[in-house]
């Protein structure tokens, strides 16, 4: 607080009041000392005059009910006595925050208004505590969140920097869901041209692509000028790839600098002049990156492709998590929790059961 | 009640970043809402170290990192290590963004490491650091290192360890012990610890064998505080019997975050 802030607040003045109207329209008065703890209200009387009388009450932001602001008052209350050792107020704290996670929302949000940092830092600690270390079901529990990510928003291929071998089969698996998912969308589209091969010209496609990228029609449409363009980068990908891998032996150990270094001069070098690290990675390491990524596997031999779907479908059983969520973060942090079953349908998808018993 | 709606996002990004890393990556996928939130610089951004900036710029890294997503830099900087200009290196460790470092052969004092009669500079190629030291032959061992607390993460406890390989030609390990030592600079000397490098067959080997194919041995451990200036030292020493040494290969010296389970 500033040194006029100080000047009004000296305890030798008389006992002064200061007007607060939440936004129900109750207005009440408080304690001056209690009152200016928080900085919003600080501001409102210093900088604004206002809050010295009923009719110049304080008007509270909405997100401050009734209810919070005698919290939040208490805390105050408590806190600004300056002969408080650090101990006590720590345990104040403790036992202030102690109310159910709903009330601790609110709490946050209302301080959050009024601009008291240390009662943010405070009850957003406590919510930390409370989701730390849960899972999503859980989390999304606790605070009534919606499960609105679509399969395909949670299918999104994840970055694989160090071109670990599991991610790229992950990435894969995904992929190929992304594309079963799509198949399972077009084929409740009526329009039933949309299966025949689409026989346009190469420049009409690259149009449509470029006009159109979010309509799945478009993307269906698109394959075949796609076709061919991930042809090129896939083989790109794959040679830059292999490069990649000579040098990088363990893709969870540690990588030797001197050969990454050099890895990442060549590949610099080839792009060009583009500075941005993040698309040379993204180039090197990632194999897709757009939801068309299944079309990859109709290029390949059929036998290869065999043997690929085999490995795929192979490592979804040998996976046994609790996938999508699970998946983002045991490929990030490399560890195993406990195994949810899922299986494959007759047809090759990927089905999973429930999994609360199983925890 | 939707925390969404009662939450501004700012408010839900300090919750976020001040779980864990771990933590932040499982959110992304609650919601659309909590996806943007749990993914944004704002959170990623607490997760690195408050230094990050000033390690990038002074290193052999591309200053181009410093323009990728904070998340993207997060895991980037977990997976490749940081070479910096004075010879060490950074790495973050993924479940807590704490700092490993590591000081290399280049940065230790090893005594007559210039001398080519007694060391000689060799190139590895599964070492992180570009050159190692190789022993010729020594009659006393003397290896110090030194590193400011301030590089490393605060409120932390640390173990340091020695790197090392012991080539097939070796000899003057195998009966006499090593001393290591870590102590504060200041503060009254820790335990000094005294270990075989090489022992025989039947006798336990105390060096573990770590991923990348070389040894490491505790050398010991010390709090790294909030405030601190100070400079934390390593020295390793076998200075008894002055027979000769050979076959020794200096990696450096690592320090990581001590964890109560081993994982």
């Amino acid at each position: 607080m500033s040194e006029v802030d100080m000047a009004v607040i000296k305890p030798e003045m008389m006992k002064s009041y200061i007007w607060l109207q939440t936004a129900d329209g109750l207005i009440q008065q408080v304690e001056q000392e209690v009152a200016m703890f928080c900085p919003m209200i600080c501001h409102e009387v210093i900088q604004k005059d206002m809050g010295s009388s009923k009719n110049y009450a304080i008007s509270l932001p909405q997100r401050v009910n009734p209810a919070m602001l005698s919290l939040i008052l208490d805390y105050c209350r408590f806190h600004q006595v300056p002969g408080r050792s650090n101990k006590e107020r720590k345990s104040f704290d403790e036992k202030f925050i102690r109310m159910d996670t709903k009330r601790l929302c609110e709490l946050t949000s209302a301080a959050d208004s009024l601009q008291l940092k240390p009662l943010v830092d405070l009850t957003s600690r406590a919510l930390a505590r409370i989701i730390e270390g849960k899972s999503p079901e859980e989390i999304r529990e606790i605070f009534h969140l919606p499960d609105d990510l679509t399969e395909e928003e949670k299918l999104e291929p994840l970055k694989n920097t160090t071109d670990d071998p599991r991610i790229r089969l992950l990435n894969r698996l995904y992929a190929k869901k992304r594309k079963e998912l799509q198949e399972r969308q077009k084929l409740k589209n009526i329009e039933v041209e949309e299966e025949r091969v689409d026989d346009r010209s190469v420049d009409d496609l690259l149009s449509f692509i470029n006009g159109d990228n979010g309509d799945s029609k478009g993307i269906k449409n698109s394959k075949s000028k796609k076709k061919n363009r991930r042809r090129k980068d896939q083989q790109k990908n794959t040679s830059a790839n292999e490069a990649i891998k000579n040098h990088n032996k363990e893709p969870n150990g540690l990588n030797q600098v001197c050969h990454s270094a050099e890895v990442g001069q060549k590949v610099r070098a080839g792009v060009g002049a583009t500075s941005n690290l993040h698309d040379v990675e993204d180039d090197i390491f990632d194999n897709k990156n757009e939801p068309d990524d299944g079309d990859i596997d109709d290029e390949i031999d059929p036998a290869l492709k065999e043997k690929i779907d085999r490995e795929v479908e192979d490592f979804a059983r040998r996976l046994n998590s609790d996938w999508p969520e699970r998946m983002q973060e045991i490929l990030s942090f490399g560890h195993e929790r406990k195994p949810v079953h899922f299986s494959l349908n007759g047809n090759g998808s990927l089905r999973r059961y429930a999994n609360s018993e199983q925890r | 009640m939707e925390i969404t709606k009662v939450l501004p996002d700012d408010c839900i990004s300090l919750i976020i970043s001040l779980t864990s890393p771990r933590d932040a990556c499982r959110m992304a996928l609650l919601s659309h809402a909590f996806n943007s939130i749990a993914d944004s610089n704002a959170v990623w951004q607490m997760f690195l170290p408050l230094d990050y900036i000033h390690i990038i710029s002074n290193s052999s890294s591309p200053p181009s990192l410093l323009s990728l997503p904070k998340k993207d830099l997060y895991f980037t900087l977990c997976y490749h290590p940081i070479l910096s200009h004075n010879g060490d290196m950074f790495q973050l460790e993924k479940e807590s963004g704490k700092k490993w470092y590591m000081v290399g052969a280049r940065a230790l004092s090893i005594q007559w490491v210039d001398t080519p009669r007694h060391w000689t500079w060799i190139s590895l190629p599964d070492s992180r650091f570009c050159r190692v030291a190789k022993l010729k032959n020594v009659g006393r061992l003397e290896i110090k290192g030194k590193v400011k607390l301030n590089t490393l993460s605060s409120n932390t406890n640390y173990e340091a360890y020695f790197v090392f390989k012991l080539v097939r030609d070796r000899y003057g390990f195998r009966h006499t012990p090593v001393e290591l030592d870590v102590s504060i600079e200041g503060t009254a000397a820790g335990e000094v610890r005294s270990v075989i490098l090489d022992p025989p067959r039947n006798m336990p080997q105390q060096a573990k064998e770590r991923v990348d194919g070389w040894l490491e041995i505790e050398m010991g451990e010390f709090f790294n505080g909030f405030e601190n200036d100070r400079t934390v030292e390593f020295s390793l020493r076998e200075d008894h019997d002055d027979q000769p040494k050979r076959g020794l290969i200096v990696q450096g010296i690592e320090l990581r975050p001590k964890h109560k389970n081993n994982r």
